[in-house]
């Protein structure tokens, strides 16, 4: 096992650095240009030949005519920066931020908590409602709750989430004025505490239901799959015929089948409502990752868009390492260190 | 023989939906069907499958046929028509108008109008802002006996029979600052012939030929100069300037601009003009003589003078078109015919015109028999967005791009997928190794934030053509990897198969054993994968141009027309803005969903009641 854990790090790493400096030679091929970009406020003071000649130097101290594996090599902090000394992303230096004229590493503090909050949050609500929700169905297959689930689940994966969070913020915040439109906290008023706390999830409910309620769909029907194929195994006849409690037969004999595919999914659904929470933060106007990817995009702040995308990035390479090693602890059957 | 195929049937439509135990006689169970029929059969009896497919088909031949009929025209953009609800009420006259039309006047998005009997009507869509509303009429027109009206763009104009003005609507730019000469003059009150309504501002012209404007005017030019009062016989107002009929037959322009696209008025209108009108930019003119000269800042054709054969009389303006009433009851329109307005149908020419009232977008032909033809913008069936673009158009011509994007980024999807799959399957060892690494790599990159990249590399500086081709390919390049993994697992099975092993052995090439032996064994799961993955990519798109990063304004998709709609006034207010789009779209995710799970359902009778 440990030997496997080590060879699935060892290739975590080198995926890590290729995925890096595919990121990092994708957001070169962006067109920006950070020598003129500082240059530009001086411009017009400047003779043209002047500003030519700063420009030149500008571009040299920047590094920006290396070859890109040197430059990149360079931001990695894999080899000394330009001041000669190891200063890149493995040094903790995540860039500089020319939207907000600050590190990065200053700027994702707050979103980021704020991101893996919901994200959380949002997990826990829907496991909590798909999996006995799933496992109903699968035990009463094809009972009346069973085919209204189908269909709703149809309708709740087919649409996509800003669809349903438009209908739910039409419903719930502009009808029935349970929740806010949209934003973090309420305007002007500075709650400490639980207060504060209770004030961020007033406003956090919204896009934590949409988010969960977009997820229902999927999951259920995943869960409700994999139970069934558990059920229909020849042990469950057994356990059965021996007379074993339906609920032991259910929960214990079947489940524990069911949980592999189960945690497969979770884990690839977790990532994917990491990136897909672009969407809900930029609909809610909430302050996470996700807008704050877009913004950096959309301001041509590339160090900033490219930390955040090797946030993701790390995020989903840990939990594809995550899902790996989890079949082994809750399937004993599987070897994974074969 | 038949009563066999009847229990059948009757068996398979029972095995799908219920009754599973029952038991059956072992004759028909065993009945043997080709695989390919049993599938078809399975499809067709899945009622959820069938309703997917034919509500599919019909968007589908809804977005691809219909584009033919609504051209869209991408470029446009009309602020007298945002955010107009849902209606087709613009034109329909009120009962009490019919046969009883003493003066009608159409506004932009509203008709007004007074009967006989002095009764004034409005209809159509009547607000303007929140608070202003047209319908509103103030008690005192009520009480009076009005002999004509006026509509301008957010305010109307009427005039009641002892020459009392009055003005309601938008008055906030001063359309209520009625002169003091209108309501006294200098030698007691004036008779007034002519009421006349632009942007922001109204004019009236006396009997004893003086003119009069008020309201805002910052933009307008509606001075009057001293030498031409006494001598206007009639003016002929456009969104921002004005020209006058003179008692010479000449045709003059008031304002005191020295130099503008009207200034300039052509020669032939020194003398002998027997009408003038103006459109939103433009003016034209009759002579004696039955000729029509139109001048201006020609933008919808306004120029463009169909072949009459008899002699006009009398013309109107709309805001890009103009009509002409022609000495035999006739009418002719031309210039800008986005809105039908400028077609006159069939039915206007067998009648006699008496009249006709045309503005904006609208026209009302009065037969000699009192009744009432119309022709034009009869409103916008789905309402209107922020730009005032027609909603339905939008709906016919995204629909169109959204399912392109998708189905092009699927194939490319499916191609990629299908020829690695093949090969990593087929061959193993280090191109299997190879390929799936690849593929592990980008599948398991963070979809949303690489496609957001990807379209920000792409930029928006390029043509918008290349810029969706270069989307779909994004999409595609992005979702390969759930068939390549999918068509390697299949073909990793299929390859230990006889029917290879005798292929391999007759010496058959091994690209003819792919593509030709073992892929059509796996043509029905590509088939399921394909129609899941083209919603997907449908939803990709949509996502993507949602936040900005797809196609780009103003190609319209499902997706970017929901784009700002997440505030609360959006939301709310202009609820028709976003209701639309996003319910079109998720029915035609929700069918195609539906129907990829019955081809699943029919292909794979192991996944049945999963």
């Amino acid at each position: 096992m440990r030997k496997y854990i080590l060879k699935r790090l060892v290739y975590l790493v080198v995926v890590f650095f290729i995925v890096s400096l595919l990121m990092y030679c994708l957001y070169n091929l962006i067109p920006s240009d950070p020598a003129r970009d500082q240059l530009e406020a001086m411009k017009s003071t400047l003779t043209p030949q002047a500003y030519q000649e700063m420009y030149q130097e500008l571009r040299q101290q920047m590094g920006l005519d290396d070859p890109i594996v040197v430059r990149y090599a360079r931001w990695m902090g894999l080899i000394p920066g330009l001041k000669g000394k190891f200063d890149g992303l493995l040094e903790g230096n995540f860039g500089y931020s020319q939207y907000f004229k600050k590190p990065v590493i200053d700027v994702v503090g707050p979103p980021m908590q704020t991101t893996i909050f919901i994200n959380i949050f949002a997990t826990i609500l829907a496991l909590g409602i798909t999996i006995p929700l799933g496992i109903y169905c699968a035990v009463h297959k094809g009972g009346k709750i069973d085919n209204f689930t189908q269909v709703f689940t149809i309708i709740g994966y087919s649409i996509p989430v800003y669809i349903i969070a438009l209908v739910f913020i039409f419903v719930f915040a502009v009808l029935l004025r349970w929740f806010p439109v949209s934003g973090m906290n309420t305007p002007g008023a500075n709650y400490t505490g639980f207060r504060a706390f209770l004030d961020r999830l007033y406003y956090m409910a919204l896009p934590l239901i949409v988010m969960t309620f977009g997820s229902l769909g999927g999951m259920t029907r995943y869960v409700r799959a994999a139970m069934i194929d558990a059920l229909s195994m020849d042990h469950i006849k057994t356990a059965r015929a021996k007379g074993v409690k339906e609920k032991t037969v259910i929960y214990s004999h079947a489940w524990r089948n069911a949980l592999l595919p189960v945690i497969t999914l979770i884990i690839s659904w977790f990532l994917g409502i990491f990136s897909g929470s672009v969407i809900i933060e930029n609909t809610f106007n909430i302050n996470g990752m996700g807008s704050l990817y877009i913004k950096g995009l959309n301001n041509h702040d590339y160090e900033l868009a490219l930390a955040i995308q090797m946030f993701y990035t790390i995020v989903s390479l840990v939990g594809a390492l995550i899902m790996d090693l989890s079949y082994g602890l809750v399937d004993p059957r599987v070897h994974v260190d074969k | 023989m038949s009563e066999n195929k009847r229990k059948g049937k009757h068996l398979l439509l029972g095995q799908l939906f219920r009754n599973r135990n029952r038991e059956v006689d072992l004759m028909i169970e065993e009945q043997i069907q080709s695989p390919g029929r049993m599938m078809l059969d399975n499809f067709l009896h899945n009622r959820l499958g069938m309703i997917g497919l034919i509500g599919f088909l019909a968007i589908f031949l809804f977005v691809t046929i219909a584009p033919h009929f609504v051209p869209i025209d991408l470029g446009q953009s009309d602020a007298t028509q945002t955010n107009i609800p849902p209606t087709t009420s613009m034109m329909k006259l009120p009962d009490g108008l019919k046969n009883n039309v003493q003066a009608i006047a159409p506004g932009p998005t509203f008709g007004v109008g007074c009967d006989k009997d002095g009764n004034i009507y409005t209809w159509g869509y009547t607000k303007i802002t929140d608070k202003i509303d047209i319908k509103n009429i103030p008690d005192k027109v009520k009480d009076s006996k009005i002999v004509d009206v006026a509509a301008g763009y957010d305010h109307i104009v009427a005039l009641d029979e002892d020459n009392d003005i009055y003005v309601w609507g938008n008055t906030r730019l001063g359309q209520d600052r009625i002169p003091t000469e209108l309501k006294t003059g200098r030698h007691g009150r004036p008779d007034i012939i002519q009421i006349e309504a632009g942007y922001q501002m109204s004019g009236a012209v006396t009997a004893d030929g003086r003119a009069y404007f008020w309201g805002n005017s910052n933009m307008t030019d509606i001075d009057v100069k001293k030498d031409l009062q006494g001598h206007i016989k009639k003016i002929a107002i456009a969104t921002y300037n004005y020209i006058c009929l003179l008692d010479d037959g000449s045709v003059a322009y008031g304002g005191l601009q020295k130099t503008n696209a009207f200034t300039n008025i052509p020669a032939n209108l020194k003398s002998g003009v027997v009408d003038i009108a103006a459109s939103g930019d433009t003016m034209a003119a009759v002579t004696e003589d039955g000729k029509i000269t139109v001048w201006g800042n020609i933008t919808h054709h306004e120029n463009e003078i169909p072949e009459f054969d008899s002699k006009p009389v009398e013309i109107y303006g709309g805001r890009y078109h103009y009509t002409a009433l022609m000495e035999n009851g006739d009418v002719i329109s031309w210039g800008g015919n986005d809105h039908n307005q400028a077609t006159v149908p069939d039915s206007v020419n067998t009648t006699d015109i008496e009249t006709v009232y045309a503005g904006f977008y609208q026209n009302y032909a009065v037969t000699k028999t009192g009744s009432v033809e119309t022709w034009g913008l009869k409103g916008h069936p789905l309402g209107t967005d922020d730009l005032g673009r027609d909603i339905l158009t939008r709906i016919i011509h995204g629909g169109k791009t959204t399912m392109t994007v998708g189905a092009i980024a699927e194939i490319i999807s499916i191609i990629i997928g299908v020829v690695l799959g093949a090969l990593a399957g087929y061959f193993g060892g280090k191109t299997d190794l190879i390929i799936m690494r690849i593929s592990e790599i980008i599948g398991g990159l963070p979809f949303l934030p690489f496609a957001l990249l990807l379209s920000a590399i792409i930029g928006t500086r390029i043509d918008v053509q290349l810029r969706m081709y270069l989307i779909m390919v994004v999409l595609g390049l992005l979702s390969w990897t759930g068939i390549c993994r999918l068509i390697r697992a299949q073909i990793l099975a299929e390859r230990e198969k006889e029917f290879v092993i005798a292929a391999q052995a007759m010496g058959v090439k091994e690209h003819t054993i792919i593509f030709k032996h073992i892929l059509p064994n796996v043509m029905s799961i590509l088939l399921v994968q394909a129609t899941l993955g083209f919603a997907t990519c449908m939803l990709t798109e949509s996502s993507l141009s949602y936040l900005g990063f797809g196609i780009t304004p103003p190609t319209p998709t499902w997706g970017n027309m929901l784009t700002g709609a997440n505030n609360s006034i959006v939301i709310q207010q202009y609820w028709w803005r976003w209701v639309f789009p996003a319910s079109i779209f998720g029915i035609c995710t929700i069918c195609i969903n539906l129907m990829g799970d019955a081809i699943r359902d029919a292909v794979d009778p192991k996944s049945l009641g999963r």
